[in-house]
């Protein structure tokens, strides 16, 4: 089965953990992430600059290690991504802001990506909110 | 065939980017020549609701946006009657209304629902 | 066609299982994860007679029984209702 996953919250929300855990399931059942989609709040989950507690979990460093070592097609939505001040070295560049805060494994790229996902996909599955 | 994809839009128009973004994925689709339906539920009706003036908090008007779903190809634009009549608001020319027995019909008959 | 709804938050400060619960058909399933999880304690939801399955970590973290009428699965368990199910709408 082909999933396309959407996240829409940030790292520090439950829904980020459980994307996470949902997508890690489906590798282990063998089933097959054709991309991950962070849109709205979900660009946070994509920070660099998350630094989680010692004693709690840092699940954007787990997202983006679970990116890596699978090699999956992460995509950040760009238009979110601008406007909550997720930058990759490119568009810190062209805006002139001194911070990058989003860097490989994630791609930047428009909504597009998420309707070519779907239309790839068996399932779209969604998570944010709390 | 393309895959068809039912967004439902439950955010009112002033809590922030939600109600926009959620109309973006719509747009996009439309771009994209997909088969697209928008449903407004629950505050998400208050989109539709007439003589808003966006420009009194500053912000962009989303009943422009609303309005280009037709240049897109977007014709499957639907609110619901319940949300509608709670909130006060008589059916829009915009959306048809539909009752809880065919908004369950709706959702069945997409491949795919995006609930914000 | 069947959906499976998965919801996360909690019934008692929130409309998203009312409008969930007016609007889903006969072979569809609710999923309570997080604060949703707390939604077993909702009779709405018991009386609708709708299927409904907890995500297992959330009802343990939260002390709260499964009632006869629900059941729980954990992250296998809903890759496979995800899967069982026609499509998957959550109440983000």
């Amino acid at each position: 089965m082909k999933f396309a996953i959407a996240l829409y919250s940030a790292a520090h929300t439950p829904s980020s953990r459980r994307a996470l855990l949902f997508a890690q399931a489906a590798l282990a059942g063998g089933h097959e992430i054709v991309r991950l989609f962070f849109y709205q709040d979900g660009v946070y989950s994509a920070s660099n600059n998350v630094v989680a507690p010692q004693d709690e979990q840092d699940i954007a460093r787990q997202w983006r290690e679970f990116v890596s070592q699978h090699q999956l097609d992460g995509v950040v939505c760009i238009a979110a991504a601008l406007r909550r001040g997720v930058l990759n070295a490119e568009e810190a560049t062209r805006y002139q802001r001194s911070a990058v805060n989003l860097e490989a494994p994630w791609a930047l790229s428009g909504l597009g990506q998420l309707h070519d996902a779907i239309q790839d996909a068996d399932r779209l599955i969604c998570f944010g909110g709390p | 065939m393309s895959k068809s994809l039912l967004v439902i839009s439950r955010q009112a128009p002033w809590s922030g980017p939600s109600a926009r973004e959620a109309l973006d994925i719509v747009l996009a689709g439309g771009a994209f020549d997909l088969p697209i339906g928008l449903l407004f539920l629950d505050d998400g009706v208050f989109q539709l609701a007439p003589h808003q003036d966006a420009k009194a908090v500053q912000q962009k008007d989303l009943g422009a946006n609303l309005q280009a779903l037709g240049l897109f190809g977007i014709d499957d634009v639907f609110a619901c009657s319940h949300s509608l009549a709670e909130r006060g608001l008589t059916p829009p020319a915009s959306a048809q209304p539909l009752g809880n027995e065919d908004i369950c019909r709706l959702i069945d008959r997409y491949d795919q629902v995006i609930t914000l | 066609m069947s959906t499976l709804h998965v919801l996360s938050h909690s019934p008692f400060t929130d409309s998203r299982l009312d409008s969930c619960l007016r609007l889903c058909g006969r072979e569809d399933a609710i999923l309570l994860c997080g604060d949703g999880a707390y939604g077993l304690h909702s009779p709405a939801l018991h009386t609708k007679g709708v299927k409904v399955f907890v995500l297992a970590e959330d009802m343990q973290a939260r002390n709260l029984p499964l009632p006869d009428w629900a059941d729980s699965v954990d992250y296998p368990g809903f890759v496979q209702l995800s899967i069982d199910y026609d499509k998957v709408n959550t109440w983000l």
